[in-house]
């Protein structure tokens, strides 16, 4: 009876459908870190904090809640972690126009057993399930710029973001207040 | 045989709200992370992306819409989807407001596919700033702080 309650239990989670078998079919381009596995599948695009507690918003937060990856073949719910640029930018809002939809991902997994990552996602390109074309997931700091145009100085955006740079002039680089900053930027440069 | 596929279609297709797990009400104490550069190890390893090193970087990861976890003292991440009244967690202010602090928070704990997610229900203490990191690893990454004009 156990033998069958966990062949049956491996059977529903699709436990021999780890990692590897997802990499089929994988376009993924390496961004060359130790746990990465090339990971395409079928998903529905879920808010994290609605498919786990039932808190619910509209347009699954439009983009301000973190998404999720109801993956189709063994439910397993994947989190995004990263979006395809390479800015400290999440997937939230690339993510955010599927609400609700069953697309397809292309991207990296990140499995490492000693962090306990699993699950984690950098998606790379979306699409609904059934179209053609594919949508690079990079839009994050295009949307950025739009909802901040008046965003003085030069640089990537987390140079001339306010909210960000309010936080460094208040409390320093380090968090620890200014004159900690000063006091360890004289000592390391 | 038969009966036995049978059973496992029937069991397979059972909804996937009915086997996950319950929230579970915990207090835990740890710090506010970034959860990408912990896991991906894209900066290093995961003593160098934490404490004063690493608040730059968390600063940017946090408005960036990276989540944000708790590190807790038991080694495990919690991934934060809510702080109180606030569900921003993508690029939210709260958890903005709180990168790299080393926070007690009580909530309800959700596990998942291996993973652990926390609603915060209060901010019990918030220690600040604790984890001195920079004095080991400098800034992570390098360019964090912008060398100073000649």
């Amino acid at each position: 009876m156990t033998r069958i309650a966990m062949t049956t239990a491996a059977l529903c989670l699709g436990l021999p459908a780890a990692a590897q078998e997802f990499s089929d079919g994988s376009e993924a381009k390496t961004w060359n870190l130790a746990a990465e596995t090339p990971a395409r599948f079928e998903a529905t695009v879920v808010d994290m904090l609605c498919e786990l507690t039932g808190d619910c918003a509209e347009d699954c937060g439009g983009g301000k809640r973190q998404l999720g990856l109801l993956r189709s073949v063994d439910g397993v719910l994947v989190y995004p972690n990263k979006n395809n640029q390479p800015a400290f930018t999440g997937a939230a809002l690339d993510l955010a126009p599927y609400c609700g939809a069953e697309v397809e991902v292309d991207g990296l997994m990140i499995e490492d057993p000693e962090l306990g990552a699993t699950n984690i996602y950098l998606v790379q390109k979306i699409r609904e399930v059934g179209a053609s074309e594919w949508v690079t997931a990079n839009s994050w700091t295009k949307k950025w710029a739009e909802a901040h145009p008046d965003a003085e100085g030069k640089g990537p955006w987390f140079r001339r973001d306010p909210r960000v740079q309010g936080m460094i002039g208040e409390s320093g680089y380090l968090g620890l207040g200014l004159e900690a900053d000063e006091a360890f930027i004289e000592e390391w440069f | 045989m038969k009966r036995f596929w049978v059973s496992v279609v029937l069991a397979c297709s059972a909804p996937v709200s009915a086997i996950a797990a319950e929230g579970e009400r915990v207090e835990v104490r740890g710090e506010i992370i970034d959860t990408w550069c912990y896991y991906s190890g894209v900066m290093g390893g995961p003593d160098a992306v934490v404490g004063t090193a690493h608040h730059t970087c968390a600063l940017w990861c946090s408005a960036g819409g990276i989540p944000v976890g708790l590190l807790g003292e038991d080694g495990a991440v919690y991934m934060v989807l809510k702080i109180e009244a606030d569900d921003a967690s993508a690029s939210g202010d709260t958890q903005l407001r709180l990168a790299s602090h080393e926070v007690t928070a009580d909530g309800m704990l959700y596990r998942r596919d291996g993973l652990n997610y926390l609603v915060v229900e209060e901010v019990v203490t918030d220690h600040g700033i604790t984890n001195l990191s920079h004095d080991i690893y400098g800034p992570v990454p390098g360019f964090a702080i912008p060398e100073p004009a000649e």
